[in-house]
């Protein structure tokens, strides 16, 4: 049972930025942008909080530490992300081009930033987060070893973060309307909305989950961090697809692709992995392969916001 | 009188043209009200304007008497004025029902509430006999009732200013007759509408008034009741227009083009029925075959079936008695057929690419053009010359000029060029004149006649009564997909026509079958 | 004649998104060290040349793999598609030139020619993917391509590490290629004498002069693009749109993967790192097409001129600064290149009122009406 109870600890690690990630660029996606930038985005707001972990590392530490930070790496993904907004909004600039520039970006200034402030390109930072066990709900059997035990506040937010995507995008007038313009503008339009100032938040969305999920990428995976999000950003846009631009989907997806991670990440300590032979290699190529063949059986029936990725000109009718 | 809607003296300029030029429009309460011109006459803009999707250089708009700046549809929407766009702006996967409220939605606790949205759209669809499904989603339902569904959004806000931007086009006559009936109802219980066309029937039939624009200026307004249509479309096209073709009567020769018994399936999901059911005809060499109908009958896959540009279920296509139905659609271009596609910037034009390239679409490769995989320009060049001298086909900088700058005419000329330069022995010639001023369409007309004198057989897709009427000498009516008659245009009314093409009067296709 | 229809707009775009990256690097550098800033970005500008003839040669050896994978980026752009899988393609090209450079040792002079074709087949096979996918399954080209970038990455970590005669156990790299492998210096290395310059850059301008012919004079260009600008029109003029898409991403693949083994069979010590790291190549041959307007001669240059600043960027250390600045300008410049459209208004604006001075009265309507209604006139 330990080897479960491991193996879903670990899932949620990976699954839950991934979480996070796509259901930002499902935002920003079913506003009609699309936001190939997340990666950047990821490494932007997990560079700025960790920054900020490792600079208050002598005083602070625990989850108040790991409040702040997210709401650092949030606000740094908008700032971020308004980037990506101006060019596709505004300027009505190739959507994938920016986002490549703002890709390009993110870890140069991280690492440039990071050997001016401390010398080399690492931050380190020491993980004071971990929950061992939540007091009363961890000592629930089966239940308690698998949400409430090794497990960050994150995860939580993650989920919380599911549950309200989904309320807002189906439920509120925000969500239709945000709905309504990336599918058909024009209509938006003329019903009175403003489709700038809801591509405007779409993409900010993306952009507040996207930093928030570059540090909850980083947080339990590792120790330091060395400017990239290794390619989690993409890796979100595959989930987003996979998940066919529906939130409950998209959870699937991302623990589909979180456990695969984590097998690939795992295995060696697995007997009954380990003794299977495959090598982790195909692991860790898994969610890819199986994102080019879902592909192959959706993209003719695809659910893709019809306008996503087209610049919305007000005047064009 | 009472004035809802006074457009004073409006002037909207673009760069190098003057789209709107000192135009004045006034709607009174209570009326419907056409404003009647061509293409590219300022219709658009004027309702831009009026939407506030444009400023306007020059001039006043007063709406119920006051004088307003509308900066854009909010504005618009708070006068009470709404419109129903000639392209529906209705989201595909959205319900009827959330496409009426998006943009007013009811709210409660940051949740939106469906509910009295609900009760106040069945309210209004039961007042005015507008029926709707609210719950259906918006790409399940015939276009006659998406266009509902924008008179229900505009009842939903209160509007009291309603327009209508070519509703018709897309319509049966039977829908057709069943909006003009919603209009009058509508204005019988206080409304005012003005309704964009260039359909004298449908003003003759609804309409109180009606003003005349043409290229950008004001021509004038007229009581409808008073005037003939004659003097409006005098008035619109600015001289006295003969639609009709000058042409000698017709010498049918051997088949060229031969159908037979072809069918295609539909493509959208749970549909069984045969968008094209069992057709068979000839088009023989030196006539001109119409098949007329109403849009969304299975022509355009017919016509994609012949080309090879879709797909079809069973059936052969001969010409010149090959057997055609599997060759290439290389081959079908190199071996007589030549086609002028029905949409002009999806299919006959690469836009980005120069006139001279559009010029040899087809036959870039041919050895006229080409040497051992390599382009010859100075060839390409030379052809192109000689066409836009032979077509006048006016551009910017001559065969240079990139074909997404040249007007919409110009773009239709140098098609109908390329196409009827190839010589072909069958030209299908999917409405050739849509969208285009009388003066091209009269020129093409004449390019389609002495294409079948010279020996071509001409296929001919027409939605315009006039076109198939004027042009044709013999007559297939196409309804959901089977051909329904065979008409000789010499003996047939525009009355018995329609009857075919609304499906009411099928007899002859028995006959003919 | 082309001169003639030339669009200079472009071109300006680019020096416009050359001009305000680099100002953004000098602001950036004068926020972090005001003083060591002018100096600093003076050897941002000036430090390819620290060395001379030498230095020359470093930075066309340095241009000539993202002149090709940019080349690849803009080929494929030139056709409609977004080739952003070049990194996948590199690096399996790369592998591809490895695996023969290492284990094919009877080939004589033939070795390297053999190495780097079979690079190019390898990198064709990994463009073939994405354009198989795109024609016959409608799948979006960027998503595939981003898939295969970790695909190859991930496969190629996988067979060097697994397959022990090209694995260098102790460097956690692959081996060095066998000496006939390498790619002969073809005499630059007299004109640029100790420099890492080799016929890698030769055989990358022939692609370049290649491509350039392919596009503008041949059929096979004129089916590529008319392909890329337009799907249902290609498909009325009777081309086989499915087998142009699918040639079209192959040769973008061939190119990339070229520039792989012209970088692994260089002789300059690069070897295959088995790290879990997308290559950088590809992404900097974006920003290479980007820069160059996707234009086949505008990628040597703006190959060039990006090989040039990072030539640069190296001595920057010495004034404490490091080398991601170049980053950082590049991805600027990208982004504003990004706003081309922008730029073409400024300039007809410009240039319009160059035209007509009489219309000082009126108020001009905003950017995106006067451009939309001039397009509708």
């Amino acid at each position: 049972m330990s080897v479960v109870y491991f193996i879903f600890q670990q899932t949620m690690f990976f699954s839950i930025p991934l979480l996070i990630v796509a259901l930002g660029g499902m935002f920003s996606e079913r506003s009609g942008v699309v936001n190939i930038a997340l990666e950047g985005i990821m490494t932007m707001g997990a560079f700025t909080s960790i920054l900020f972990i490792n600079l208050t590392g002598k005083n602070m530490s625990g989850q108040g530490q790991l409040l702040i930070a997210i709401v650092i790496a949030m606000s740094t993904g908008v700032v971020f992300s308004l980037f990506h907004a101006y060019a596709a909004i505004n300027m009505k600039a190739d959507q994938t081009i920016s986002g490549t520039a703002l890709n390009m970006f993110a870890p140069a200034f991280a690492i440039f930033v990071a050997r001016i402030i401390q010398g080399v390109q690492q931050i380190q930072f020491s993980n004071t987060f971990r929950i061992e066990s939540v007091p009363v709900l961890g000592s629930i059997p089966v239940i308690g070893d698998l949400f409430f035990k090794n497990t960050y506040i994150t995860t939580y937010i993650g989920i919380g973060i599911l549950v309200l995507a989904t309320i807002v995008l189906y439920r509120t007038r925000f969500g239709l309307r945000l709905r309504a313009c990336g599918e058909h503008p024009q209509a938006a339009d003329a019903a009175g909305v403003n489709v700038y100032r809801m591509q405007y938040a779409g993409v900010i969305i993306s952009g507040a989950l996207g930093g928030l999920g570059g540090l909850v990428f980083v947080v339990p995976t590792s120790t330091n961090f060395n400017a990239t999000v290794s390619g989690y950003g993409f890796l979100a846009l595959a989930v987003l697809i996979f998940g066919q631009w529906k939130p409950v989907r998209i959870m699937w997806a991302s623990l589909f692709f979180g456990l695969t991670k984590a097998i690939a990440a795992a295995y060696s300590g697995i007997p009954f992995l380990n003794n299977m032979g495959i090598p982790s290699y195909l692991y860790k190529m898994i969610p890819y392969i199986a994102t080019l063949i879902v592909l192959i059986f959706t993209s003719k029936n695809s659910q893709a916001p019809r306008a996503s990725g087209v610049p919305y000109d007000k005047s064009a009718r | 009188m009472d004035y809802v809607i006074e457009m004073l003296n409006i002037t909207k300029e673009f760069p190098g043209i003057i789209a709107n030029d000192d135009i004045t429009l006034r709607v009174r309460q209570g009326e419907i009200h056409a404003l009647l011109g061509e293409n590219g006459a300022g219709k658009s803009t004027l309702m831009s304007v009026l939407f506030g999707l444009y400023q306007p250089e020059k001039g006043v708009i007063k709406v119920k008497g006051k004088e307003t700046a509308i900066k854009g549809p909010l504005d618009a929407n708070a006068l009470g004025i709404g419109m129903v766009h000639q392209h529906f702006k209705l989201v595909h996967n959205f319900t009827v029902l959330q496409n009426i409220v998006l943009g007013m939605e009811t709210v409660k606790g940051g949740m939106i509430r469906m509910a009295e949205a609900r009760e106040k759209v069945m309210a209004l669809s039961e007042k005015y006999n507008l029926l709707v499904d609210p719950d259906a989603l918006i790409s399940d339902i015939t276009v006659g009732m998406q266009q509902r569904v924008e008179i229900l959004k505009m009842l939903y806000r209160d509007n009291d200013i309603l327009i209508f931007d070519e509703p018709t086009a897309v319509l049966t006559p039977q829908e057709i007759d069943e909006l003009m009936r919603i209009m009058k109802e509508l204005v019988a219980e206080g409304k005012s509408i003005l309704f964009i066309t260039h359909k004298l029937n449908e003003i003759k039939a609804v309409a109180d008034r009606c003003t005349v624009l043409r290229r950008g200026r004001y021509i004038g307004t007229i009581e409808v009741a008073d005037t003939d249509k004659e003097t409006m479309s005098e008035m619109m096209v600015g001289r006295k227009v003969n639609l009709t073709v000058e042409k000698s009567q017709a010498r049918p020769q051997e088949v060229v083009l031969e159908v037979k018994d072809v069918c295609v399936k539909s493509m959208r999901e749970g549909h069984t029925q045969n968008v094209v059911d069992h057709v068979s005809f000839q088009v023989r060499k030196g006539e001109i075959v119409c098949i007329a109908g109403i849009d969304g009958n299975g022509q355009t896959e017919l016509v994609q079936a012949i080309t090879g540009l879709g797909s079809m279920s069973q059936g052969s296509i001969f010409v010149n008695g090959e057997d055609m139905t599997h060759k290439s659609i290389r081959y079908k271009n190199t071996h007589g057929m030549s086609h002028i596609p029905e949409d002009r910037h999806k299919h006959g034009l690469v836009l980005e690419y120069n006139l001279a390239y559009n010029l040899v679409l087809q036959q870039y490769f041919e050895p006229a053009f080409s040497k051992r995989g390599f382009l010859k320009k100075d060839k390409m060049n030379e052809y192109a010359d000689m066409l836009i001298e032979k077509y006048d086909i006016r551009s910017g900088q001559g065969k240079e000029t990139i074909t997404r700058s040249m007007s919409g005419g110009n773009q239709q000329k140098a098609i109908v060029a390329r196409e009827v330069m190839k010589n072909p022995d069958i030209l299908l010639a999917v409405q050739p004149t849509r969208g285009l001023d009388v003066g091209a369409i009269a020129y093409i007309h004449e390019q389609l006649v002495a294409q079948r004198d010279s020996g071509s057989a001409i296929l001919l897709v027409s939605l315009e009564l006039d076109e198939v009427m004027n042009l044709s000498d013999r007559i297939l009516v196409i309804f959901e997909g089977a051909i329904v008659a065979d008409l000789n245009p010499r003996e047939t009314t525009v009355q018995e026509l329609g009857l075919y093409m609304a499906g009411s009067r099928r007899k002859e296709a028995e006959k003919n079958a | 004649m082309r001169k003639g229809k030339f669009d200079y707009t472009g071109v300006f775009s680019s020096v416009f998104a050359i001009i305000i990256g680099l100002l953004v690097g000098l602001v950036i550098l004068m926020i972090c060290n005001p003083g060591q800033a002018f100096p600093g970005f003076v050897t941002i500008l000036t430090g390819a040349f620290t060395h001379g003839a030498k230095g020359v040669g470093q930075v066309f050896y340095y241009s000539t793999t993202i002149i090709l994978t940019g080349l690849s980026v803009g080929f494929a752009f030139k056709t409609g598609l977004f080739n952003i899988g070049a990194s996948g393609q590199f690096i399996a090209g790369g592998f591809g030139a490895v695996y023969v450079g290492v284990m094919c040792e009877n080939l004589g002079s033939m070795h390297w020619i053999v190495a780097l074709v079979a690079g190019i087949c390898m990198g064709a096979i990994w463009g073939a993917v994405p354009g198989l996918l795109k024609a016959f399954f409608n799948v979006n080209e960027v998503i595939s391509a981003i898939m295969m970038n970790y695909i190859g990455m991930y496969a190629v970590n996988w067979f060097v590490k697994s397959y022990k005669p090209i694995f260098n156990n102790l460097r956690n790299e692959s081996k060095p290629v066998l000496s006939s492998a390498n790619i002969p210096k073809m005499g630059l290395d007299k004109i640029f004498p100790e420099s890492s310059i080799n016929g890698g850059f030769i055989i990358a301008v022939l692609a370049v002069i290649l491509v350039y012919i392919v596009l503008e004079k041949t059929t096979f260009g004129y089916e590529l693009k008319a392909v890329g600008y337009n799907r249902d029109a290609s498909r009325y003029a009777g081309i086989n749109e499915k087998k142009s898409i699918i040639l079209s991403m192959v040769i973008a693949g061939a190119i990339a993967g070229l520039a792989g083994a012209c970088l692994y069979l260089a002789g300059t010590g690069k070897h295959i790192e088995i790290v879990d790291v997308i290559a950088d190549e590809g992404f900097t041959g974006i920003s290479v097409a980007l820069l160059g307007l996707c234009h086949p001669i505008g990628i040597l240059f703006s190959g060039i001129f990006i090989a040039y600043l990072t030539a640069g960027g190296f001595y920057l250390q010495l004034f404490e600064f490091s080398t991601e600045i170049i980053d950082i300008i590049v991805a600027i410049i990208i982004y504003f290149s990004a706003f081309a459209l922008i730029v073409r208004i400024l300039i007809q604006k410009f240039s319009k009122k160059q035209e007509d001075k009489h219309g000082g009265g009126q108020t001009p309507p905003d950017v995106k009406e006067t451009q939309k209604g001039g397009s509708k006139a």
